[in-house]
């Protein structure tokens, strides 16, 4: 880590800033969005209504429906449901599978373990995502799941990367030095002293890799690959949008405005919660 | 940050080849003279193989039939029985013999003549080699003869009206003896192209055979562009990528070709059914009550509304317009959600739709579902890879509850006569009156192919949502597009470009 830059003093002792208050905004109004779908939508998602094809925003349907008939706001609302899940699921199945990589790579830096983990994250790393998800769509079938194995599996080495770097960080740390030196093992060492002082980094990885598993959840919907129809999705409610981009174009708009928002907001709650959890991380190293 | 930055690029990229798709190659070189020396046609569903002995699906005679193969007889754009191969045929009295006197100076593009002994060789193979499905069609065929080098005699077990027809069909196609080792890959035929260059998930192109027996086609090259995207082969058409769209697959997007003096589009009626297709050997759909829910859960004019923009023919049975003995069935189940649940008597089932990831199945199977699940069925929808995946799970397994395709190939109801067929259709009433119209008199055919139809959609053996039209848009200035698709290919003798 670079360490807690203090910006303009904005930063200075953890307070709020404008960062992470407008990606907290923006990431709340889609997990809003997420939830209330669960509860409520105006107009039932997948409903076909032919009496209502391209129905003009308006009466009850604030931004029209699509060329079956389908509310695009409800659609939206479950589409955010789609988008949050995938993303949950793939930083989960990431930073499971990542953290834990790391942090062994980390604390044995001279072994050949460490050399090998850090080698085959090297290979993933170097597999395109979205092509291994098409991989994958191509032979289990299209689906969500599918897509978010995939996505998973692609982001692992990040988190892997990181928990190393702040790993190898802490281990010099003189708290970790006395820990040793009294005994302690390492599995102990790994969950008393090191998850503590690598998690406000990974929660930064995390956010930015959200960030990263909604644009390619879109991609993939968009390509065929991802959610199944008709289960709304962001990225397939742009693909079905294409043939109509001429004539009714906002069909496209909604989805690309609600995926822009999402992939900003978890980004700027990114960079807002790095310089929100930095000088703490100082903090506590100095008084560690 | 930057990682996302490559996302986008990535993501961006994979948009930017898709609509390219149609750029390169293609687009029609003009020589000097101003005539153009080649045409380039969009087309979906790439074929697996050139082998459309031994490979489903419609796309493999769509590009070869007519123009690389030829049989012996051809169906003209009325629908009528012309000849091709053979000059003149002659049925004997009691209809079990024809004789067919072949076109002399005929040959193969392998530089073999066209003989008797090809035909022979070919009407056996279908019976020896072939693994289509629709071989059966053929089965009244007892024994083919050589009587001379050009005239072959064709004798059957019963008399058959299908015959004639069949062979006017890719079952008809003529093989030469010493051509067809490698027919997945260089297919040898006697038509006026030749296998040009295939360029596997790309384009098809064909060159016009230089020893052709007869009129020279008037493009010296036509080159068939596969799209996996409808958009991309609309924006090729656009780019002047293409400058013909054999099918169009987003029909929504009509409007972006309404300038007349750019565009032309063409809108007839295909051999096409849309067909919902019930597993009816597999619980629910075994059982014919919750079949006909089925049918009445759909309103199929708000279907054809939605999924295909309304363009299209609802038919409610397997028998398109085109064909002399059809019959407006639509009005045996008629929408009415009310009867469906009665029929269901208040049960709800839940079943898988594995349908091809084409664009009429996705759409159609997103109202279908929506409509279902209005009556208490819950389908969950399942897009499959097309041609691959679909085939072998859907086709050749049975393995699925509901599917969606477009059944392609002409006067195809015989289809339903076959047991292991994956619609699993078992109503040897259905068989008997298929057999009674092909060995009767033409009155009787269809007198005979009514009932059937009237039977399968009473039966509900299946449900047909709509028929598939035929809508070509092309650039101004093409001329020879057939307005009613109603044989298997598509046939670029005509084709021409100013």
């Amino acid at each position: 880590m670079k360490g807690g830059q203090v910006k303009g003093g904005r930063t200075r002792g953890g307070r709020l800033n404008a960062g992470l208050l407008a990606g907290g905004t923006l990431v709340g109004l889609v997990v809003l969005a997420a939830l209330v779908s669960f509860f409520w939508t105006p107009h039932d998602p997948t409903l076909v209504d032919a009496a209502g094809k391209l129905r003009e925003p308006g009466g009850g349907y604030p931004l029209g429906a699509d060329k079956f008939g389908r509310d695009t706001f409800s659609q939206l609302m479950v589409g955010a449901r789609t988008t949050l899940y995938v993303g949950v699921v793939a930083v989960g199945i990431a930073a499971l599978a990542g953290v834990p990589l790391g942090v062994v790579a980390g604390m044995t830096p001279r072994g050949w373990l460490s050399e090998l983990i850090m080698r085959v994250n090297d290979l993933v790393f170097a597999f395109p995502a979205l092509l291994l998800a098409v991989m994958l769509g191509a032979v289990y079938g299209p689906g969500t799941l599918t897509a978010m194995i995939a996505i998973g599996v692609a982001t692992v080495p990040a988190f892997a990367r990181v928990a190393r770097a702040a790993t190898l960080q802490v281990m010099v740390t003189d708290y970790v030095l006395a820990a040793r030196a009294a005994g302690r093992g390492r599995p102990a060492i790994a969950v008393r002293h090191v998850l503590p002082n690598i998690g406000s980094v990974l929660i930064v990885q995390a956010s930015v890799s959200f960030a990263i598993a909604i644009l390619a959840e879109a991609a993939l919907s968009f390509l065929g690959f991802g959610t199944r129809p008709p289960t709304p999705s962001w990225g397939r409610m742009l693909q079905e949008s294409q043939e109509l981009l001429f004539s009714t174009p906002r069909l496209a708009l909604w989805p690309g405005i609600a995926v822009a928002v999402a992939v900003l907001g978890f980004n700027l709650l990114g960079d807002g919660l790095r310089d929100y959890l930095d000088p703490k991380l100082r903090r506590i190293r100095a008084e560690g | 940050m930057r990682r996302i930055g490559i996302w986008i690029a990535a993501g961006g990229l994979l948009l930017a080849t898709a609509a390219c798709g149609g750029g390169g190659g293609g687009g029609g070189g003009t020589a000097a003279t101003g005539r153009a020396q080649s045409l380039s046609v969009g087309a979906v569903a790439e074929p697996a193989n050139l082998d459309f002995t031994s490979t489903e699906g419609a796309a493999i005679p769509q590009a070869l039939l007519v123009n690389v193969y030829e049989g012996l007889v051809k169906l003209d754009q009325d629908g009528k029985i012309a000849p091709l191969l053979a000059e003149k045929w002659d049925v004997s009295d009691d209809r079990r013999t024809y004789t067919f006197t072949l076109r002399d100076n005929v040959t193969f593009s392998s530089g073999a003549p066209f003989t008797a002994d090809d035909v022979v060789f070919s009407l056996d193979r279908v019976r020896s080699d072939w693994k289509l499905k629709i071989k059966t069609q053929l089965d009244a065929v007892e024994k083919t003869e050589k009587k001379d080098d050009s005239t072959v005699v064709v004798t059957l077990k019963r008399p058959s009206n299908g015959f004639l027809y069949s062979m006017a069909t890719r079952l008809g196609a003529m093989f030469s003896r010493t051509g067809v080792a490698d027919l997945a890959n260089k297919p040898v035929g006697t038509g006026p192209y030749v296998l040009g260059a295939w360029r596997r998930g790309d384009s098809l192109r064909l060159d016009a055979n230089p020893s052709y027996w007869g009129a020279k086609p008037p493009m010296p090259s036509v080159t068939l562009k596969y799209f996996k995207d409808a958009t991309a082969m609309n924006n090729a058409l656009l780019t002047g990528g293409i400058d013909v769209i054999s099918s169009v697959q987003a029909p929504e997007s009509l409007q972006q070709f309404a300038d007349p003096a750019r565009f032309e589009t063409v809108e007839g009626s295909t051999n096409g059914e849309v067909v919902l297709s019930m597993n009816n050997s597999r619980p629910p759909f075994d059982d014919k009550k919750v079949r006909q829910a089925v049918r009445h859960a759909i309103d199929h004019k708000a279907l054809l509304d939605t999924a295909w923009a309304g363009r299209g023919q609802l038919i409610g049975s397997m028998t398109p317009p085109t064909d002399p003995w059809y019959e407006d069935r639509t009005g045996d189940y008629p929408y009415d959600p009310a009867k469906a649940r009665e029929l269901l008597g208040g049960k709800t089932y839940e079943v898988t739709m594995r349908i091809p990831n084409l664009p009429y199945a996705v759409n159609s199977a997103q109202v279908v579902k929506s409509q279902l699940a209005q009556v208490g069925i819950t389908a969950e929808i399942e897009p499959l890879e097309f041609p691959a995946r679909w085939l072998d799970q859907v086709f050749t397994k049975a393995d699925y509850h509901l599917s969606i395709i477009n059944h392609v190939e002409p006067r195809d109801m015989g289809i339903f006569a076959d047991k292991s067929y994956y619609f699993r259709y078992d109503n040897p009433e259905f068989g008997k009156l298929l057999a009674s119209a092909d060995a009767g008199t033409e009155q009787e055919q269809a007198d005979d192919l009514k009932q059937a139809a009237k039977l399968l959609s009473e039966d509900a053996a299946a449900d047909w949502l709509f028929l598939f039209p035929n809508l070509i848009v092309a650039k101004k200035g093409v001329t020879g597009l057939p307005k009613n698709a109603i044989a298997e290919s598509f046939d670029f003798t005509a084709l021409a470009k100013r």
